[in-house]
């Protein structure tokens, strides 16, 4: 290839230089930006060369391993290693004894523990830990360490924790903290309703299950300390572990480019980071240590259970009068956001002037929660849209119409009541009843006279998340060489969502460079910039802006260069396919790869800063999903049939893997609806009894349904930021266990309150509905 | 993480009996459920002695009676998609099919899918419990929905297999080789109940072998069938399961049977049902008769009283079928 071919495809043309200072003006048409691009890094992804952490193999690295409480409530008495440090192949042992691993462990801020700590508050609490030659010499040497337990009495039910005499976790009562909203007069709503339903509900623990184990490869150079680790955030691990270990941030490196998955469980360092830097110092050499399955389900994280009771007032037309929430749930053993954001839907999705909701939260001996993809939304889901769906069949109107009369233009849970910077739940529920054919559907399920055993039913569900607009800080450095190609260098992780292709869309799309021309350096502490971790679907909205800043800044150096070049004002001066020239006259171009200042000095680097969002705005993504079941209405076997996803996430920057969220996030409801749910020894031993793949339930290609529609709502909020992207990644998630309920109770008559909503489930009530007649 | 073991790939099947000298010596045919137990240290392990290279374990054969020979090396997949066995017997082909996922089919054995260990998760998981010589059975008040509702003493393990109750329903028989030379039992005798001996699951001695299952030929009128429901539509084990072999005289049940899936600590043979059906039309009448029947001895655990209406629905749901067919 020449080299004049690099730079600037024919037909690309890069949209107008904002003088600097000035605010872009948003995309017109968009040339690569909102298609369907392949991943920029799909060949390594699929064919296997893409180095994950869990990859990494350093010289003379060995394999650590760690030693956890068996028991959901303990104390440690005496760790002995005796044996287990004379095996071979041991390297370096480590107990709460070892000086240096006498550490701090902040699980959250209200609660203080140690990295060792002897009170083991759940089964799972490392105990001791080991680095040797091989894994297997590791394993062996773990069974080879003699703890004595001194074992106590324990709660791992949070409907428990609160009865008199339940053992308790930190020495005090249960609750750790009970939070109250309250906005209108609810009672006075309730005198307004003409109809007043309500109902107790719940949705159980779903534990996380990244592809990717949770874990890092820990190398030590002197003093300075590289950690590959799998994570959403290296910065956010580099700050966790530099504190613990009393490091300068400097001397921590984190590496994580590719990683196989986080949902909320890789936002932060975990023990296991530090264990394996502590085990890499003693051992002086480089670390592996990944958990296994069972250590993961354990002790990262889960989606916290949730008991639910919502009251809820409409009037005969359809306004909501009141609505009165409460919930208990419980992020484990340490304060993890066992209630948070459980109630954020009550409080904001429908106008509903009369609001009340109390949650609490309780401390159980169990692993602590981590957030998990739109923490509390999909609880919340489940109860205030299955009651909307109950609502609506009590005033005799349709669940879609319901919700289109209760649609707030304004966030009225947030302080201030800021207005939306965009909304299109309305276009979610118009468009997506639409394509599903809602009214049709509908009406066939409800079609009278159905005899047989096979009973069909429709349901639908619709939504918002919390924060859709990300928010700063995020730098990120574009380098432009002279012969036209680019590295786009920037601190955020790809967690699998495709950040990397969005990136180097952005930096196409502004640039007009190929996409085969850019080349992409990330989330590497030692190498890239500062960002906070990929979550709370952020990703798109923080880091987009700030790419199109850094290739703004780009422009305006280069328009700089030719203007000394051509001897004219820069702000005379316009970007054509490659080159720049004159705007009253072209032909007086010169090519951007000609430009000899560029040659001169190799490289031109654009830094682009993210700025803060318009104050005063809610930026919120919404969405609506409709879904159509098959129920044996004799053995409760549910098929899903089909489902459409509308989302409103703003301008759709690729529409691949847009869709590919949407997929995942049914997917992942789907799970959360009818399959996974923890299984505790509740009234013996306390422990995980379903801690693998086969006993919890992952959905398989069979349990998802072979039709799945997404269809974007694509308009750009040019309120929200200078790309038009709100976030998607969440709110993909959170109407899909609803739904499906919805579309249960049109087949069978039978609301079900509780997930998951398994045979074992369907089946007993359906046949205590036969047997009341 | 595995415990150590020596491996050993005999050629014979004399050779690979004289490897078993002790019982921590352990087959392996697919590996898919022996690894498991031993990633789980379910029992213990000294050698592994592997099967997959004795030819005379594979294949699938008509014998001259006009039965079938099945080695004990036949994969599930193979036995899925087996047309002698599609065609003759349906219900076997079936119960291979609805086992575990194309993965696990592709490398588990027949041999092993009756001789695989409970799934019982407190048997699997870290807990010392009657079955692994303990004292305690954890779910008699534990966690126990999937659990047994008929012939569960002390211990309250489900059978696992899928093709179990099948070849109970054919009346198939398994021929077994040991130190003590061949023998040929019954499928139907094969497994052993917890009422007879808690800590083993079949006759097996710890040095047999199972070599091969036999089929008799398919009588006149067999019409048969494999039923099962699962939490997860694939890569999981029955919550009920029924497998049917009727011969129908006309439209009469003049013989056969009924086993359940899913149920009990082994294939369980409903002489309940069968009782009801036998002699009969499958009526509405006999078949609602026949539903109430199935689980007439049932004694539900705290969690899985569940299992009563599935049994009934699925007995009515299949036998309305076959009478179709
Ligand atoms: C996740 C998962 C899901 C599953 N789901 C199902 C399901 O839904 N339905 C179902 O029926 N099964 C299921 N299985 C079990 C699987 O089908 C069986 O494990 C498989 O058929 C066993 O065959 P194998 O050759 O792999 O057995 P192996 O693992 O090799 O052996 C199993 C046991 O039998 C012994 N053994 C094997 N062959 C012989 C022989 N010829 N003589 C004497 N002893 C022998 C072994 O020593 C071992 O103890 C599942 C397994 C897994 C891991
Ligand atoms: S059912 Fe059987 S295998 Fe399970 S805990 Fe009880 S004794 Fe053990």
């Amino acid at each position: 290839m020449s080299k004049k071919e690099i730079y600037a495809v024919k037909g690309l043309s890069v949209p107008e230089t904002p003088a600097s200072a000035q605010e872009p003006k948003p995309w017109k048409q968009t040339q690569m930006v909102g298609k369907g691009i392949p991943r920029v890094d799909a060949y390594e992804r699929v064919s296997g060369t893409a180095v994950y952490p869990s990859d990494v193999l350093l010289p003379d690295m060995i394999y650590g391993a760690v030693l956890r409480c068996p028991h959901p409530h303990a104390q440690v008495k005496k760790v002995d290693v005796e044996a287990a440090s004379k095996m071979p192949g041991v390297r370096a042992v480590i107990t709460g004894d070892t000086p240096e691993a006498r550490v701090e462990w902040t699980y959250s801020k209200e609660a203080r523990s140690s990295l060792f700590d002897p009170h083991c508050r759940f089964e799972g609490e490392p105990v001791a830990a080991v680095a040797a030659e091989t894994p297997y010499q590791a394993e062996d040497a773990l069974r080879a360490i003699r703890v004595e337990y001194d074992v106590l009495p324990f709660v791992v039910d949070e409907r428990d924790a609160l009865k008199e005499n339940a053992p308790s976790v930190h020495g005090a009562g249960n609750v750790l903290k009970t939070e109250k909203y309250e906005r209108g007069q609810v009672d006075r709503g309730f005198r307004e309703a003409d109809v007043v339903l309500e109902e107790n509900y719940r949705t159980e623990c779903q534990l996380h299950t990244p592809m990717e184990l949770h874990g890092c490869v820990a190398k030590w150079d002197g003093d300075r300390l590289t950690l590959w680790e799998s994570t959403q955030g290296v910065y956010a691990v580099q700050a966790e572990v530099a504190e613990v270990l009393k490091l300068p941030l400097s001397k921590v490196r984190v590496v994580g480019h590719y990683m196989g998955g986080g949902f909320g469980s890789k936002l932060k360092a975990g023990k296991y980071t530090v264990i394996a830097a502590l085990l890499a110092k003693k051992s002086a050499r480089p670390v592996k240590l990944f958990l296994t399955r069972e250590e993961t389900y354990l002790a990262v994280g889960n989606r916290p259970p949730n008991n639910m009771r919502l009251k809820a007032g409409v009037k005969k037309d359809g306004t909501l009068t009141a609505l009165d929430f409460s919930c208990t749930g419980t992020g484990g053993a340490y304060p993890s956001g066992g209630t948070s954001l459980v109630d954020w839907l009550v409080r904001d999705l429908y106008k509903c002037p009369n609001v009340r909701t109390e949650c609490t939260d309780i401390a159980i001996h169990t692993g602590p929660a981590r957030p998990f993809r739109a923490p509390g939304h999909p609880q919340g889901a489940w109860v205030l849209e299955q009651m909307m769906d109950a609502l609506a069949e009590a005033i005799k109107m349709d669940p879609v119409e319901l919700r289109l009369k209760n649609i707030p233009n304004f966030s009225q849970g947030k302080e201030g009541n800021p207005p939306y910077s965009s909304t299109g739940l309305k276009q979610c529920l118009e468009e997506g009843a639409k394509a599903f054919q809602w009214k049709v559907a509908r009406s066939k399920a409800l079609a009278p006279g159905e005899t047989g055993r096979i009973k069909r039913g429709v349901g639908m569900a619709s939504c918002l998340w919390v924060v859709g607009g990300g928010w700063p800080p995020s730098t990120v450095i574009l380098k432009l060489f002279p012969d036209g190609s680019l590295n786009l260098n920037m601190g955020a992780s790809d967690i699998g969502t495709g950040t990397k292709t969005v990136m180097a869309l952005v930096a196409a799309e502004e640039l007009g460079i190929p996409l085969g021309k850019i080349e992409i350096e990330h989330a590497d502490t030692g190498t890239t910039q500062y960002a906070t971790p990929s979550g709370g679907s952020k990703t798109v909205p923080t880091e987009a802006p700030t790419v199109r800043a850094a290739a703004i800044s780009v422009k305006q150096q280069l328009l700089e260069m030719a203007s000394k070049e051509l001897k004219l004002d820069a702000a005379s001066l316009v970007f054509q396919e490659g080159s720049i020239a004159p705007a009253k006259d072209p032909s007086k171009s010169v090519k951007i790869t000609d430009l000899s200042e560029l040659k001169k000095r190799g490289v031109v680097v654009g830094i682009g800063y993210r700025g803060p969002n318009p104050e005063n705005k809610a930026i919120i993504p919404f969405a609506a999903q409709f879904c159509e079941v098959e129920v044996n209405t004799k053995t409760g076997e549910v098929k899903i049939l089909r489902f459409v996803s509308t989302n409103d996430s703003g301008r759709v920057m690729d529409r691949l893997t847009y869709d590919s969220q949407v997929i995942g996030g049914i997917t992942m409801g789907i799970g959360l609806a009818m399959t996974e749910y923890r299984v505790l020894d509740r009234d013996q031993t306390g422990r995980m009894l379903n801690r693998n793949w086969h006993d919890y339930k992952l959905p398989t290609a069979l349990d998802v349904p072979l039709e799945m529609t997404s269809l974007p709502v694509d308009r750009e909020d040019s309120q929200a930021n200078s790309v038009g992207a709100k976030g998607l990644g969440e709110p993909v998630t959170i109407p899909t266990a609803p739904a499906i309920a919805n579309a249960v109770y049109n087949a069978t008559g039978i609301r079900i309150t509780e997930t998951p909503i398994s045979p074992e489930r369907l089946c007993r009530l359906l046949a205590e509905k036969r047997k009341e007649g | 993480m595995l415990p150590n073991f020596s491996y050993v790939r005999p050629k014979s099947l004399d050779e690979a009996v004289r490897h078993l000298d002790s019982p921590e010596n352990r087959i392996h045919a697919g590996g898919t459920d022996l690894l498991g137990c031993l990633r789980e240290r379910v029992f213990g392990v000294a050698k592994i002695v592997s099967l997959s290279g004795i030819q005379e374990l594979k294949g699938i054969t008509e014998t001259a009676e006009g039965g079938l020979r099945i080695g004990a090396l036949a994969t599930l997949r193979e036995i899925a998609e087996s047309p002698l066995i599609r065609s003759k017997y349906p219900v076997l082909a079936q119960g291979a099919a609805e086992a575990a996922s194309p993965q696990l089919r592709n490398q588990g054995t027949l041999g092993g899918n009756l001789c695989q260990k409970p799934r019982c998760w407190y048997y699997r998981g870290d807990f010392h419990c009657l079955r692994k010589g303990g004292d305690l059975c954890y779910a008699m008040v534990g966690e126990n929905a999937f659990h047994c509702i008929l012939g569960g003493d002390a211990c309250y393990i489900v059978h696992p297999s899928d093709t179990a109750p099948a070849l109970v329903a054919l009346g198939a028989t398994v021929r077994i080789t040991g130190a003590g030379g061949p023998r040929t039992v019954p499928v139907e005798e094969f497994f052993v109940p917890p009422t007879q001996d808690l800590t083993r699951e079949t006759v097996l001695e710890h040095n047999e072998i199972l070599t091969e299952i036999l089929l008799p030929p398919p009588p006149q009128g067999l019409r048969s069938s494999y039923r099962k429901v699962r939490a997860r539509r694939s890569w999981d084990f029955a919550l009920a399961g029924v497998a049917l072999a009727l011969q129908f005289r006309g439209e009469e049940v003049a013989g056969g049977r009924v086993v359940l899936s899913g149920a009990a600590p082994i294939p369980w043979r409903s002489v309940e049902v069968e009782e009801v059906i036998l002699g009969k039309r499958l009526d509405a009448e006999t078949i609602s008769a026949a539903a109430e029947a199935v689980v007439k001895n049932a004694e539900p655990l705290a969690q899985n009283d569940y299992k009563l209406p599935l049994f009934r629905a699925i007995v009515e749901e299949e036998l309305s079928a076959i009478a179709k067919v």
